[in-house]
C-alpha cells in the first residue's frame, strides 16, 4: 500500500520479529518510549556518524562561488569556439577571428605582438590560475568552532564568540561596547582593551572572565587566551 | 549541510586552475625568453601540420570540409553541458519529508511528516525571543536521510553555548512529537543583521 512519491519510505517486513522490544536499552536514550518503531536499532549510530560528517563538511568551505565561476569561464570559452567554428562552417565571415588564422597566428607567437602585451597578458591568466589552483589545494577553512551538545551538532561562527567573549571582558572591565576588541582565530583568542582614562585596569580580572566564558562554552578546538590593555586611555568613555 | 561535492569541486577547480597558470607562464616566457620562442615555433608548427593533415584525410566525401569540426563541435558541447551539469549540483540537496514510514505492522498505510512541520514550530519557538535576529530552518537530506538545520543568528554579545542548549532542547521537544530522531544541525551564525544591531544588554 505503498505511494509512488515516497522514494525514501524505509520499509520493514512485519515478520522480522519485534526489534523494538528486542533492542530496548539502545533506543532508551533516543527514542520515545511511546513510539518506537521498526529498525530503529542503529539509527543512533547512524546519526552520529553523519552528523560528524556533515559538521566536518560544515567547516570546510564548499567552493560553490569558485566552481559557479570556473564553469562559467569554461562555458565563455566553449560557447565562442562553438560560433567561430560553426560560422565557418556555414561559410559565413568569422565574428572576430577565423579558426584556422587563429592557429596560424598561435603558431607564430612571439612574433606579431608587442612583447609587453604578452607578457601581461600571460602574467593576467597565470594570476587568475595560481587563484582558482590556491583555492582549490588550500584547505579552505571556515572561521567557525564546534560545540558539544548531546543531540544536535553544532557550530558557531567566530564572530558570535568573539562577541560573547567582548561582553565578558567589557563587564569584567567596566567599559564600553567601543573599547573592547576580540578577535577569534582557531586557537587564540586576543583580547584588546582600551582603559578609560584614569581608571586603572586589572588585566588579570579580564582574563579570568573572558577564560572563564570561553571554558563554558567550550568550543573544539579550545583557543588559549591573550588579553592587551592599550597604554593610552580613552577620555569621557 | 547540503549535497554540494566538495571534492569534485576541489579537482575541477585545481584542473582548470592548473591549465590556465600553464598558459599564462607560457606566454610571458615567450614574451621573455627568446629560445622559448623558437622551441614553442618549431613545436606548434608541427603540430599544425599534423592537425591540417588530418584534417585532409577526415574529409567528407563530395565536400570541402572536414568531419573533425562537427567532431569538435559536439566535444564542446558535451562539455558545456557537463559544466552546467556541476552547476547544478551546487547546493542540492533540499528535502520535503522529514519523516516517511511504511509499517502496515501497527498502523495501515504510510506515515509521511512534511519538513515544513519541524521548520514552522522551531520558528514559531524561537520567534519571540529578543536575542535572535534571526531564524532560518531548512529540511536536507544527508546521505538519503532527512536533516534538519537550524540556523540562528543571535545579536551580540549573546552566549551561543546557552543558546544552542535551548535550541537543543525545543529539538528533543521536536522529537516527542515527531517521533523520530532526525540529525539536526544549529549553526549559529554571524551576518550583516547582527553586525549592526544593537548589543543585548539584559535577557
Amino acid at each position: 500500500m505503498s505511494h509512488a512519491q515516497t522514494p525514501h519510505a524505509r520499509r520493514s517486513h512485519p515478520d522480522r520479529g519485534h526489534p523494538d522490544t528486542l533492542h530496548a536499552a539502545d533506543t532508551a536514550d533516543g527514542d520515545t518510549p511511546g513510539a518506537p518503531a521498526p529498525g530503529t536499532s542503529d539509527l543512533g549510530d547512524r546519526i552520529d556518524v553523519g552528523l560528524q560528517r556533515i559538521l566536518k563538511r560544515e567547516t570546510r568551505s564548499s567552493r560553490a562561488g569558485m566552481a559557479g565561476l570556473a564553469a562559467a569561464l569554461v562555458i565563455a570559452a566553449c560557447v565562442y569556439a562553438l560560433l567561430e567554428s560553426a560560422l565557418r562552417a556555414i561559410g559565413q565571415p568569422p565574428w572576430l577571428i577565423d579558426p584556422q588564422t587563429a592557429a596560424e597566428r598561435l603558431t607564430a607567437l612571439p612574433g606579431g605582438t608587442s612583447p609587453l602585451l604578452l607578457g601581461a597578458l600571460g602574467g593576467v591568466v597565470a594570476m587568475v590560475g595560481l587563484i582558482f589552483f590556491l583555492n582549490a589545494v588550500l584547505p579552505g577553512r571556515k572561521s567557525r568552532h564546534l560545540l558539544r551538545d548531546p543531540r544536535a551538532g553544532v557550530v558557531v561562527d567566530d564572530e558570535v564568540i568573539a562577541s560573547a567573549l567582548a561582553r565578558a571582558a567589557r563587564t569584567a572591565a567596566n567599559v564600553t561596547q567601543e573599547q573592547v576588541m576580540v578577535v577569534v582565530s582557531q586557537r587564540l583568542v586576543v583580547v584588546n582593551v582600551r582603559p578609560t582614562s584614569g581608571v586603572p585596569l586589572r588585566e588579570e580580572r579580564i582574563l579570568a572572565a573572558v577564560e572563564d566564558e570561553l571554558q563554558r562554552m567550550a568550543p573544539s578546538p579550545m583557543p588559549s587566551v591573550r588579553v592587551n590593555v592599550a597604554t593610552s586611555g580613552v577620555i569621557g568613555a | 549541510m547540503n549535497g554540494t561535492p566538495h571534492v569534485l569541486n576541489r579537482i575541477l577547480i585545481g584542473i582548470l586552475g592548473l591549465k590556465l597558470l600553464a598558459i599564462g607562464i607560457l606566454l610571458m616566457l615567450l614574451a621573455t625568453v627568446p629560445a622559448v620562442g623558437r622551441w614553442w615555433q618549431g613545436w606548434s608548427t608541427g603540430l599544425w601540420e599534423h592537425a591540417k593533415y588530418l584534417s585532409e584525410q577526415t574529409r567528407i566525401p563530395g565536400r570541402e570540409e572536414s568531419w573533425l569540426w562537427i567532431a569538435a563541435a559536439a566535444v564542446l558541447v558535451v562539455l558545456i553541458v557537463l559544466m552546467v551539469a556541476w552547476v547544478s549540483q551546487q547546493g542540492k540537496g533540499r528535502a520535503n519529508l522529514i519523516v516517511s514510514e511504511y509499517d502496515d505492522a501497527r498502523t495501515p498505510g504510510d506515515v509521511n511528516i512534511g519538513g515544513n512541520l519541524a521548520e514552522q514550530a522551531l520558528k514559531a519557538a524561537l520567534a519571540e525571543r529578543a536575542d535572535l535576529a534571526g531564524v532560518t530552518v531548512a529540511t536536507y537530506e544527508v546521505n538519503g536521510r532527512p536533516g534538519l538545520r537550524v540556523r540562528v543568528q543571535p545579536r551580540q554579545g549573546v552566549s551561543p553555548h546557552l543558546l544552542a542548549a535551548d535550541v537543543s532542547r525545543l529539538v528533543e521537544a521536536l522529537d516527542l512529537v515527531v517521533g523520530r530522531k532526525t540529525p539536526v544541525l544549529i549553526h549559529i551564525g554571524a551576518g550583516a543583521r547582527t553586525r549592526f544591531s544593537k548589543a543585548e544588554r539584559v535577557r
